[in-house]
């Protein structure tokens, strides 16, 4: 009874962190979705640049 | 479950970066000075001499050339990363308590301290990247002074000319850039001093630690919180880990464990908290003295911390961290 009691308990806990995790990456495609949009229009230009890697030397 | 290094400073650690690429980590001090190591093995590369107060902030451009520097000595420096040559001297009547680059590493903002006679302010600087670096205009080109309480913490938003601010009464706030008009706040996001504020690599969302003991993940454009993280101490610094569901947390102790703790091992913890789910996973052991500052590698492969104790501490994931979930085959969003 204990047992069952236990897995009813976790089994509430995982659909608990499956709706965390759901809404979580439900907002974070919308963020991306919004970046996205701005990148796109010239007047929402954002800082973010494309990947830019230069050698540096080290003295 | 993690390798370590361990090196260090004369003094307290203030702040500590990578760069994009990760090879190199920044630190400052309040010994003056301002160090590079390489990440892997700790090695100095050099030192970045000639401030004459302690070095409260550093930032580094997207591709390691610059780096600027905020002290106690009124001063806000920009240095050549290869060589250690100071470029450019700002000077301002008060200390500078915070520094960083915008996304295009064109501009840079800074928050000056209110003391004698002056408010607290957060000055924008266009940089000029061509040449030499040496010629940079003395003006702002924006200044503003915030009303209320002041700011502590500071970098750029999202989108252009918005600056994203911590303050010391616990508020975060956007200020446009240009007008100084405080667009957005939530007077709420803390209950005291905001000691931190790091960027998820976006920008679309940040974490800030407080000295109210908590940390919080909020939402860049709307301020909304997203998460909590409710610990038992005093909070310095928080960190996301990039690729990881994670958000790490550093500040001093827990009052139970100043008298159970043996002091010959550094007792003061990073604390690793679930991002999604607001709980408590582990803490990795190592400094002498509260956790100033903390940074997340850009891989994620490695982070590090900067103590009240001199040390700057590496942590390299070993292959069990990454292959751990501890919370099932859920895929998460970074």
């Amino acid at each position: 009874e204990d047992a069952a009691e236990e897995s009813n308990v976790s089994a509430e806990l995982i659909a608990h962190r499956k709706r965390l995790v759901d809404e979580w990456n439900a907002w974070r495609a919308k963020c991306r979705k919004e970046l996205g949009e701005e990148r796109q229009d010239p007047k929402g230009r954002g800082g973010e640049q494309e990947e830019q890697k230069e050698e540096i030397a080290i003295e | 479950a993690m390798s370590g290094l361990r090196f260090g400073h004369e003094r307290s650690l203030t702040q500590i970066k990578f760069n994009k690429e990760g090879d190199l980590l920044f630190s400052c001090s309040k010994d003056l000075i301002i160090n590079v190591w390489f990440t892997d093995n700790g090695e100095r590369l050099g030192t970045y001499d000639g401030h004459n107060g302690t070095v409260w902030t550093i930032d580094i451009d997207g591709d390691s050339k610059l780096l600027v520097s905020g002290s106690a000595d009124n001063t806000m420096k920009l240095w050549q990363v290869s060589t250690g040559k100071c470029l450019y001297t700002w000077e301002f009547p008060t200390a500078v308590k915070r520094v960083a680059f915008s996304p295009d590493s064109t501009q840079i903002v800074c928050i000056t301290e209110q003391r004698m006679g002056y408010q607290a302010a957060i000055r924008i600087f266009d940089i000029n990247r061509e040449g030499d670096g040496t010629q940079q205009s003395e003006e702002p080109v924006s200044m503003f002074n915030p009303i209320g309480s002041k700011p502590t913490v500071c970098t750029f938003g999202i989108t252009p000319n918005v600056i994203l601010t911590g303050h010391e009464s616990g508020k975060v706030a956007l200020f446009d850039a240009k007008t100084g008009e405080e667009t957005l706040n939530n007077e709420r996001a803390h209950m005291d001093v905001v000691t931190d504020l790091q960027l998820s690599p976006d920008r679309t969302y940040f974490v800030t630690s407080s000295k109210d003991k908590t940390a919080r993940l909020h939402d860049t454009r709307t301020l909304r919180v997203l998460k909590t993280y409710q610990t038992e101490t005093p909070l310095n610094s928080a960190a996301i880990a990039p690729g990881k569901p994670y958000v790490l947390l550093g500040g001093g102790q827990d009052a139970m464990s100043v008298t159970t703790t043996s002091s010959r091992q550094g007792k003061f913890e990073t604390r690793f908290w679930h991002k999604i789910f607001e709980e408590e996973l582990g803490r990795v052991k190592g400094h002498f003295g509260p956790i100033n500052t903390l940074a997340v590698h850009p891989s994620g492969k490695c982070y590090t911390s900067g103590g009240e104790d001199g040390f700057v501490r590496v942590h390299h994931f070993d292959e069990s961290y990454f292959k751990a979930k501890p919370y099932g085959d859920l895929e998460i969003e970074d």
